[in-house]
């Protein structure tokens, strides 16, 4: 807290327990009253000492709330950049691609703890995780990470084949990752090697199939009820 | 349904009686809030401020054991289904089915596509009165409630066979 | 003689339950009254909404993400068209941006309204419920005005709107407001500084901020534990880089900063934000132009791909369209902010009462048809 800031409320708790509440009411900003209102009831119980009054008391209540300024960048798009350091860091391991990097599932955790670790890169969250049916007998896992220091933000595709689908998992390097991997499991039956608690999230536990593949097909009964839509007689 | 149903013979009596108690349970269908999705806000709209449903006598019970009537507002889906029929049998009888919006009634946007959605509460429950849209404004709600106390008010537990 | 210890007993709370906000079962591990481990069970909402994209145009999604989040539609629907307008690069006018704004901070008003009047209902205050839905019907009731819905619109379309706002809106709206100002400070004063509220919440739960960065958290979660990041300011989307607003961020007035206290308290001071907001926007809107202008004849969208994030009421709401030059979205994901909120749960509510538990859960204003879709 600034020290135009505890001036102010010390000014104000001071008003407040000599009888004049108007002027804590008065104050405009909402914090600073909270504040007065709460130390002027714990100097009432006995719980806290009256705050001294301050010698220069800043009239000002505007201007506590200095504007912070978010970091200037034209493009805050760092893909190309981010894959030519995973290159250096790690060879062989992207492949070629437009506007994002696609990686090998390989060497995916090791990627996944250098780019959360490196200091000008700085990955702290997962913004989304998903997967896709790409076609081809091929499944794919997404990744949309963003630095919330830096303030960029980088896509990574990784593609399996559908009949072994397996990528390392990432939910102890960003523990969100725990909950998109079992959904992207639940969705496509993409099997994330690691992870220590991977079931189902939003389907029950016996269901069958993948229902975000395209060719998917319902179940005809569970449990007993009828899954697919009744088409007699109203359609 | 009833434990008291063909217990007693046709005369005066038990015909006040019996108009009498559909009239007070008609008066009281203290209903079991089970939101699911949307519709679930409607709900809670219904028994707040503006719209104020107690006024019908119709109070909000948070269990199943203490309610007359069950809304089912909001999409059942295949996971849920069997928890509703489980808790339709905890209710007490006479016991009622409100199904509120058109997911509950038919499955609603969901029907065609939606792999894990009952196209239906009816499905798994029997349902009294279905109250469209999607979802049904607080004003339909009632509407449907006021339905089942017309209902309820035909009914003679003691006399008549129910139905 | 050891200590004394308790067996531990597994407690269902939900599917059906009225502190659950939905159909969400909670499987609690408790010593005694002290809970040791929390497991969420979701799915029991789970409405295929990834799968109905991958079958209707993209027209069609729109009413779909209404019934996502059902506390703020508007909000739900601003999302994915501005995702699809960046993806076909459409240019709205200013009078559609404007009445965007608007509708969103007005729905975003509604969306905490609700929250601290259920929060207050979950720790056992009535009243406030009452009060908080009174003023929401009103913001209903200008929904209501402009497109004829009470709680999904199926307003914002791509490339412009429904319809346009009605003649007496913008009055309506100034006289709601001020009819509303003073009401927020009606319900701070009963809700925020009840000592019953704050013994019940002030140092439960508290979420550090690394702990919400790690799982995603986004929205009035993060800010109340101390992470001055909103992407109205942070990445402007639409036209909020032109209104001037704070972000309010969690301090740690009555505990720790992060704690479920801050998180209402912080829904209450963007509640007054927002009025802000809507009072420039009103000001400035311009009175001509046709919010039927750049609606494109058919959407199509050229072969690629978007990860587009807007600020709903609860978070980072992020939807990512795969494209693939057909009139059908061929993949869309949602990336919902409750989704991440609930992740927390077991974190920061492992240790607590099993009473906190439900006043955690009732601070992190989840909704299950967001979570499940």
């Amino acid at each position: 807290m600034t020290d135009s800031k505890e001036k102010l409320i010390a000014e104000l708790v001071n008003k407040g327990l000599d009888g004049d509440m108007d002027a804590v009411n008065a104050c405009e900003d909402r914090m600073i009253r909270a504040k007065a209102k709460a130390m002027i009831v714990k100097v009432g119980k006995g719980t806290a000492e009256r705050p001294p009054l301050p010698e220069a008391v800043s009239s000002v209540v505007s201007e506590v709330l200095p504007k912070e300024t978010a970091p200037v960048e034209v493009n805050k798009n760092v893909n190309q950049k981010v894959k030519d350091m995973v290159e250096n860091e790690f060879p062989g391991s992207t492949i070629d691609g437009d506007d994002f990097i696609q990686l090998y599932p390989q060497k995916w955790f090791e990627i996944a703890s250098w780019l959360r670790k490196e200091e000008s890169l700085f990955f702290d969250s997962l913004q989304c995780q998903m997967g896709v049916d790409i076609g081809e007998e091929n499944l794919e896992s997404r990744y949309n990470l963003h630095s919330m220091k830096h303030d960029h933000y980088v896509e990574i595709r990784i593609a399996v084949s559908r009949s072994s689908p397996k990528i390392p998992s990432v939910e102890q390097i960003w523990r969100i990752a725990d909950w998109f991997e079992r959904e992207t499991y639940d969705m496509l039956g993409i099997e994330f090697v690691g992870h220590r608690d991977l079931r189902r999230i939003l389907l029950p536990d016996d269901w069958e199939g993948w229902p975000l593949r395209k060719d998917y097909q319902e179940q005809e009964t569970y449990h007993g009820i009828v899954v697919p839509k009744v088409k007699e007689g109203w359609e | 349904m009833g434990l008291l149903t063909n217990k007693f013979q046709d005369n005066v009596i038990v015909e006040k009686l019996d108009k009498l108690l559909s009239w007070s349970r008609s008066t009281s269908p203290w209903f079991f809030q089970f939101g699911t999705a949307c519709c679930a806000i409607e709900m809670m709209a219904a028994a707040a401020s503006r719209h104020d449903m107690m006024r019908i006598g119709a109070i909000p019970r948070s269990s199943p054991r203490q309610a007359d009537v069950m809304i089912v507002a909001g999409t059942v889906t295949m996971k849920m289904a069997i928890r509703v029929k489980k808790l339709y049998e905890q209710m007490a009888d006479p016991k009622y089915v409100i199904a509120m919006g058109s997911c509950a009634t038919s499955g609603g946007p969901y029907w065609q596509h939606g792999y894990h959605v009952l196209k239906g509460v009816d499905i798994v429950i029997p349902v009294d009165v279905y109250v469209p849209g999607c979802p049904p404004r607080p004003e339909s709600l009632i509407e449907g409630m006021l339905k089942l106390q017309e209902q309820i008010l035909e009914e003679r537990p003691l006399t008549r066979k129910m139905t | 003689m050891g200590i004394v210890r308790g067996e531990e007993m597994v407690l269902n709370i939900g599917p059906q339950h009225p502190a659950t906000h939905g159909v969400l079962r909670l499987q609690v591990k408790t010593d005694g009254e002290v809970v040791s481990q929390i497991t969420p069970y979701m799915g029991y909402l789970h409405r295929c909404f990834e799968k109905h994209c991958e079958n209707v145009t993209y027209e069609q999604v729109i009413p779909f993400t209404d019934r996502c989040d059902y506390l703020s539609s508007m909000s739900m629907n601003f999302g994915y068209v501005v995702a699809m307008e960046e993806l076909m690069d459409i240019k709205v006018n200013e009078r559609v941006e404007h009445i965007r704004v608007t509708m969103a901070e007005l729905q975003r008003i509604a969306s905490h309204l609700l929250c601290t009047g259920v929060f207050g209902l979950d720790l056992g205050a009535f009243t406030p419920f009452l009060w908080a839905l009174r003023d929401r019907e009103r913001i209903l009731d200008l929904f209501e005005l402009t497109c004829g819905a009470r709680l999904l619109y199926n307003y914002m379309w791509v490339g412009g709107l429904s319809h346009d706002i009605p003649n007496g809106f913008v009055e309506s709206t100034y006289e709601f407001l001020d009819y509303f100002e003073p009401k927020v400070d009606e319900l701070e004063n009963i809700l925020a500084h009840n000592k019953i509220l704050v013994e019940r919440s002030a140092d439960i739960g508290v979420m550090p901020k690394d702990v919400a960065i790690s799982y995603g958290v986004t929205g009035p979660n993060l800010r109340a534990s101390g992470v001055n990041w909103d992407l109205r300011k942070n990445d402007p989307y639409s036209i909020y880089d032109r209104f001037e607003f704070n972000v309010p961020v969690g301090e740690g007035i009555k505990g720790t900063v992060g704690d479920c206290w801050d998180r209402f308290y912080v829904r209450i001071l963007e509640i007054r934000e927002s009025v802000k907001i809507i009072r420039q926007a009103l000001a400035s809107m311009p009175k001509d132009g046709d919010v039927h202008q750049s609606l494109p004849k058919k959407l199509r969208p050229p072969k690629g791909s978007i990860y587009s994030r807007t600020e709903t009421p609860r978070g980072d709401l992020g939807y990512y369209i795969e494209s693939d030059g057909s009139p059908i979205p061929y993949r869309l994901k949602m990336r919902s902010p409750a989704f991440t909120a609930l992740s927390v749960m077991d974190e920061i509510g492992a240790g607590w009462l099993l009473s906190d538990v439900l006043a955690i859960l009732g601070s992190l204003d989840i909704v299950l048809g967001e979570i499940d879709r």
